[in-house]
């Protein structure tokens, strides 16, 4: 059994993730290739905070997130878990059934409210199922779902109605409730609010922030809405083909981002200001995000990156500590680039 | 064919709605989707049209296309008039889907690109075929000229190699290829006008900012005017010249980018802009939210539609009467009871 002991991490540390790697074989044309979706991922959630994950689709950033919860085995790496009793788990080494009352801690928000609900199943059974698999009875479960249910807004004799009578800000927030049921540490929250028109979705942003601060919860949020991650995370990882390429307090590298590509995220948000396109547009970021079948070598950005020398193309940086937090750049120390104007 | 009663369109418009209603005859009774929405579009102008899911702003575009669904049912009093050369006012919303006009405007004089190029795309097809078809029945040109024009446009949307790309399939590009693809599918016999629903939605951010750019320096190149739908302030901001705000099938504010980013006179306006965390904003606590949802089109409230979200209503007026559409300076105008008398939320 691999419980180790609690000061295995520092006590403020929930998750630590060391290492963590995810290849998945595919085909291609001319047999197998090595799909390396996150490549050597280390990072630490604090007890207590909002960790976000920001990158395009293909950057591996819900990979991440699958392997913590364990929903995908690991190529390489360990994921640390602090339990409710302090120890620390080694949940990578475990097996299904071990795993089984560790996940009770752990819960995850999906994106989309309308495949992520089963359409034949009320309120009472979507939100009590976790219960139930935890050995909860019926009269525990009813009474736990009317209290989720008024945690998240809803009204709860709406327990015996289904999926289908609630909007997508409702369901989303019937998914919120499924989350809860258990009274988990960590939430992951993946593209939450992403599917919900503006004004809902502020709705259930302030609903998480009031949960985090009613339950102690710890959320890991991964979105590419660059706004609302600013809004809701006190520090954030940016990760590019598989791997973080910057990683520090979410104010800082949204004021002054050390890697170029950080810097060219910001500058491609369109922004709710007229006046900031006639005073001058930044610069658009080139080309695609390449293949990570295929991924170029050295620095994975070095073909889009406005910055790239030789020695980029040949080496791959190292993720190093400059200046109070992670960058992966041969030259972070010297280029000054552009964070968001306040 | 124009309209006897109603008066000639200016020789700057290009395009002019009055009034149109539509509604869908389902199941459970009529939802009304579309409620006399008034718009024009000139010559060369960017319209951005906002508003959330179920606002009516892409059913309207399709009744500009004559694409509405079957169960479609459109009011009788309503006008589409476009006026594609300066010349001749033609009466769209007296036109069956299939009429010869409709077959000649559709993809010939207005242009369409959807928010997902791999459903609005032929899967079956090369991007190359499907362009050429498109310019051989609209140019009435031959296989060679329409291929050459087919290499012409793909290169125009900056696509890399367009000699190659345009035996390509669909499946064999990325999202953002193929749009590019999109965008020269619509554009291949020079619109007067682009309609473009939601077409950055699906794309991320970085790629996203490629194709607005190729929008406008295409429309710099071409002088096509577009019609933009989008739910997104952001993207309005960045591309728009006048911007129209629906909520519940209704406009509720229409006025150049600058008015209704900066002295929005409308609530339901105010409340949105206001809703959207922006970036280098000071952390704020909380996000300012409008109350409930959206509500649903079966049920739409009396009076005003946003009543029952709205910060300022007085139950007995906006409860009970549709407010009337007050006109501001610089063609800016509000339904709202209150326009012109709240604070001016804007930035």
């Amino acid at each position: 059994m691999s419980v180790l002991p609690a000061e295995a991490m520092p006590a403020e540390v929930l998750v630590r993730v060391e290492g963590l790697s995810k290849h998945f074989g595919v085909k291609t044309g001319s047999g197998q290739a090595l799909l390396r979706a996150v490549d050597d991922v280390s990072f630490d959630i604090r007890k207590g905070e909002t960790f976000g994950l920001v990158g395009e689709s293909g950057s591996g950033k819900s990979t991440v997130a699958r392997l913590m919860l364990r929903a995908y085995r690991l190529t390489a790496g360990r994921v640390l878990f602090r339990l409710s009793d302090g120890t620390v788990a080694d949940i990578s080494a475990l097996d299904d059934r071990a795993m089984r009352p560790i996940r009770r801690e752990m819960q995850m928000i999906f994106q989309d409210p309308y495949s992520s609900l089963n359409p034949r199943m009320t309120l009472r059974d979507l939100i009590g199922e976790p219960m139930s698999v935890h050995g909860a009875t019926r009269a525990e479960i009813d009474a736990r779902v009317a209290e989720l249910l008024a945690c998240v807004g809803l009204r709860p004799e709406y327990a015996g109605r289904y999926p289908h009578a609630f909007s997508g800000g409702q369901r989303q927030r019937i998914g919120i409730a499924r989350a809860l049921a258990l009274s988990p540490a960590l939430i992951a929250a993946d593209e939450a609010v992403s599917a919900l028109d503006v004004s809902v979705a502020a709705q259930n942003i302030n609903l998480l922030q009031d949960l985090q601060e009613q339950f102690d919860l710890t959320y890991l949020f991964i979105t590419h809405d660059l706004g609302m991650v600013e809004h809701i995370s006190n520090r954030i990882a940016v990760m590019y083909l598989g791997r973080i390429v910057e990683l520090g307090e979410t104010e800082e590298i949204f004021a002054r981002p050390m890697h170029p590509y950080t810097e060219a995220l910001l500058g491609a948000v369109p922004q709710p200001d007229p006046r900031k396109r006639r005073s001058g547009r930044r610069q658009v970021l080139k080309g695609e995000v390449p293949s990570a079948v295929n991924p170029p070598s050295g620095c994975a950005f070095h073909p889009r990156c406005p910055y790239a020398t030789e020695r980029c193309a040949a080496e791959l940086p190292a993720l190093r500590e400059v200046g109070g937090r992670q960058v992966r750049c041969h030259f972070a120390e010297e280029l000054a680039l552009q964070g968001v104007e306040a | 064919m124009s309209n006897p009663t109603l008066p000639p369109m200016p020789s700057e418009r290009l395009l002019d709605l009055r009034d149109v209603q539509v509604g869908f005859a389902t199941r459970d009774g009529r939802v009304a989707a579309v409620n006399s929405v008034t718009y024009h579009v000139d010559r060369g102008e960017v319209l951005g049209i906002v508003g959330e899911s179920g606002s009516g702003k892409s059913v309207t575009v399709r009744a500009i296309m004559r694409l509405l669904a079957k169960n479609a049912v459109e009011g009788a009093g309503g006008s589409i008039r476009f006026n594609p050369d300066g010349d001749r006012e033609l009466l769209l919303s007296a036109e069956h889907k299939n009429s010869r006009l409709m077959r000649e405007i559709r993809g010939g004089r207005i242009g369409m690109i959807f928010q997902e190029p791999m459903t609005a795309l032929s899967p079956v097809h090369t991007v190359g075929t499907q362009i050429m078809r498109t310019v051989m029945l609209h140019r009435k040109c031959g296989r060679t000229e329409a291929r050459a024009r087919a290499v012409e446009l793909l290169g125009k949307v900056q696509l890399p190699n367009p000699e190659e790309m345009v035996d390509r399939y669909p499946h064999q590009m990325s999202g953002g290829m193929r749009q590019r693809a999109m965008i020269a599918l619509a554009l291949c016999c020079d619109p007067v006008l682009l309609i473009a629903d939601e077409p950055t939605t699906a794309l991320d951010v970085t790629t996203e900012a490629q194709i607005l750019d190729l929008l406008k320096s295409l429309q710099d190149e071409l002088g096509m005017a577009i019609i933009f739908i989008t739910h997104n302030f952001g993207v309005v901001a960045d591309i728009a010249d006048r911007v129209a705000v629906m909520y519940l099938g209704r406009i509720v504010e229409t006025g150049s980018v600058d008015d209704i980013f900066y002295a929005p006179k409308h609530p339901y306006t105010q409340a949105l802009l206001q809703s959207i965390p922006r970036l280098g904003q000071a952390r704020v606590r909380r996000l300012k939210t409008i109350r409930g949802s959206v509500p649903d089109p079966y049920n739409v409230p009396k009076g005003c539609p946003f009543h029952t979200r709205c910060d300022f209503a007085d139950a007995a007026l906006c409860g009970t009467e549709l407010p009337p559409r007050k006109a501001f300076a610089g063609d800016q105008s509000a339904l709202c009871h209150f326009a012109g008398e709240l604070r001016e939320a804007g930035q």
